[in-house]
């Protein structure tokens, strides 16, 4: 049997553009209802980064991946807050210069820089956004550390995070999507449904008039007045293509591609290294933008992981997890990929494409990681990918790079953008200033779709930002 | 090996082969539920992926029966062919990042007992 709904404002996904847009609409006296694929997930009821996680919040288990040479893995939130209630919660403001090459290069109309950092401000205050109080993890130490001993430029990286007074890294609460900006949308009179995917936007001409849905096997129908997609930089340009909308969609994908290094520290000196349930919140920014150095998720399964490319020679480091951690070295990509909805297939095809620049960067990135590691005083250091040497000392480094390619590497992503780019340049845009797709009337994209490029930082406040000032335009422009 | 209730029975087969091979110390009981992690996760993998994966798989076993299981392991673990060096990837990084999540206790060669 079929169910039917109907509102003013159909939200799709409830990551960081969905829950942003749903609270600025509802409060605007916006009859708001939010879809989301995935399920209800309470903040703390899973273990961060571990695999129990993965089977609950991530899309397909977290296994998903841009096909290329080398093919890139990537993540995708798949629950009620997306990608927010999944993620490190490092907070980086969009830097100005990248705003003003997006004005000026995609020609985005009011987009000033001043006001969208008068925004960015409104949201750290709104997930209070803050350094950790107490003790830093020895994660954490390390980078800054290793950086330090070398004079590179480090630092801590803010968390949207609370803290009880004076606590350390790990007792931080995640304020994610489902504690901030989806709570203020209900008490607004938002509605969401949960375990309800969007198969299908229903167009008559440039109007949109309902969606499909499947909820637990049965089909769903909503009427609305207008859609908002915001399924993330994968999804949404394949709901879009569903739709019969293809102008600039899904064609110009763009990450920041990282490469991965386990370290292994002295136990008598160090201590246990190892925090499996947080990451580092430093960042080595010295050859920003083009590269960056942080820390991973270090959890006993994701060590196995990092040393799999090389196990008979990395292998048996595996025992001896509590003294590693996992770093990446991330890098700005001139590459880019494309989003694909093939007809009958579920899931889209993604490829991606790193130009010889991107390659050379991933293996200078490594090496200058392993470096930092060195300082830190690492003993060994295994690199992640197939025929790395074990690396000791700086003279090794020689030898790890001589060897690297990035085809033989595992290198992943978890910052997917610009599948939907917005500006008044119709040439390279799929989006108007604010989100409207070109040739409809009510279709709009309000997520990462819309930033023009990979911001060269973590990416959520950027995607926070412009998703309110879009939010707000369309609340002055359509009353409630 | 046949396949359980989740895992198609080419790739239970291939995960056993490898699981026995490079943890020959793991259990039977925790080679299954691996096995059994793997196959939850192929099912659920994106929709090319997933019938990218079953193909090499059904490839592997079918070629498996002619050349022997073992030997066509070794030889897709070995070699670097692009698209079939994923399939032991892929089922190797799943099963170990498994077994030390369940049981970070476990030795290199799926042995148990030595706390880190
Ligand atoms: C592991 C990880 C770590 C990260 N770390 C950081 C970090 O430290 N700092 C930072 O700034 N950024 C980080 N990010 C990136 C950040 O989370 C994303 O940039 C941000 O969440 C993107 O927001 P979005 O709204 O575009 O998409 P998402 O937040 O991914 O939300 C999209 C939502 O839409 C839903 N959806 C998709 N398709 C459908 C459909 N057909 N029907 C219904 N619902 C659908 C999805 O289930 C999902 O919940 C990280 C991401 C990941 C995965």
């Amino acid at each position: 049997m079929t169910t039917h709904h109907e509102c003013d404002v159909l939200i799709v996904g409830s990551g960081a553009g969905g829950a942003t847009s749903a609270a600025i609409l509802a409060e605007a006296g916006h009859d708001v209802l939010i879809v989301e694929e995935g399920p209800w997930v309470d903040q703390g009821s899973v273990s961060p980064f571990s695999l129990d996680q993965m089977d609950k919040q991530y899309r397909s288990g977290g296994v998903t991946v841009a096909l290329g040479v080398p093919s890139i893995a990537y993540t995708e939130g798949r629950c009620a807050g997306g990608g927010t209630e999944v993620n490190s919660g490092l907070y980086w403001r969009p830097p100005e210069e990248t705003l003003e090459r997006w004005r000026s290069r995609y020609s985005i109309k009011d987009f000033a820089t001043d006001d969208i950092l008068a925004i960015c401000e409104e949201v750290e205050h709104s997930l209070s956004v803050q350094p950790v109080p107490g003790e830093h993890t020895a994660a954490s130490r390390i980078l800054q550390r290793g950086a330090d001993k070398l004079g590179w430029q480090n630092g801590e990286i803010p968390r949207w995070m609370t803290y009880p007074e004076g606590a350390g890294a790990t007792q931080g609460r995640r304020q994610s999507m489902t504690r901030t900006y989806l709570p203020r949308s209900f008490d607004a009179g938002a509605r969401i449904l949960c375990d309800h995917r969007l198969d299908k936007i229903v167009r008559n001409g440039r109007r949109a008039v309902s969606a499909q849905l499947t909820h637990a096997g049965n089909p769903v129908t909503i009427a609305f007045r207008d859609v908002i997609v915001c399924g993330g930089a994968i999804q949404t340009p394949a709901i879009l293509q569903r739709a019969g909308l293809r102008h600039r969609i899904g064609r110009t994908l763009a990450v920041h591609p990282t490469v991965k290094l386990s370290a292994k520290f002295d136990a008598a000196e160090h201590g246990a290294v190892n925090t499996p349930e947080d990451v580092s919140v430093f960042q080595v920014k010295e050859f920003a933008p083009n590269m960056s150095f942080g820390g991973s998720a270090s959890h006993p399964g994701l060590v196995a992981l990092a040393l799999t490319d090389n196990w008979r020679d990395f292998g048996k480091a595996v025992t001896k997890w509590p003294e590693l951690a996992i770093y990446y070295a991330a890098i700005t990509s001139e590459g880019r990929g494309m989003v694909q909805a093939v007809p009958g297939m579920r899931d889209p095809i993604v490829t991606y494409r790193l130009t010889k620049r991107d390659r050379d960067l991933l293996g200078q990135g490594l090496a200058r990681l392993a470096t930092v590691m060195l300082e830190a005083d690492a003993e060994e250091v295994y690199p992640a990918f197939k025929g790395a040497p074990i690396v000791r000392t700086r003279a090794d480094i020689g030898d790890m790079a001589s060897r690297f390619a990035a085809s033989k590497a595992s290198v992943m992503t978890v910052h997917l953008c610009s599948t939907a780019p917005m500006g008044d340049d119709e040439k390279r845009c799929a989006t108007d200033s604010h989100g409207l797709v070109h040739g409809t009337d009510n279709v709009f994209v309000n997520d990462a779709a819309l930033l023009p490029e990979a911001p060269g930082v973590n990416p959520q406040a950027s995607v926070m930002a412009i998703a309110i000032r879009n939010a707000r335009r369309y609340a002055d422009q359509r009353a409630g | 090996m046949s396949g359980t209730v989740s895992t198609p029975s080419t790739v239970a087969r291939f995960a056993d082969g490898l699981l026995t091979n490079e943890l020959p110390l793991l259990s039977d009981d925790r080679r299954r539920e691996v096995i059994d992690f793997i196959g939850r996760r192929v099912q659920v993998l994106p929709s090319l992926t997933r019938f990218g994966v079953l193909m090499i798989g059904r490839f592997v076993d079918v070629t498996g029966m002619i050349v022997g299981h073992a030997t066509m392991r070794r030889f897709v673990t070995k070699l670097p062919i692009p698209l079939l060096a994923e399939y032991p990837r892929l089922v190797r990084s799943l099963g170990f990042a498994y077994v030390w999540e369940t049981w970070p206790d476990t030795t290199v060669d799926g042995g148990t007992g030595v706390a880190p």
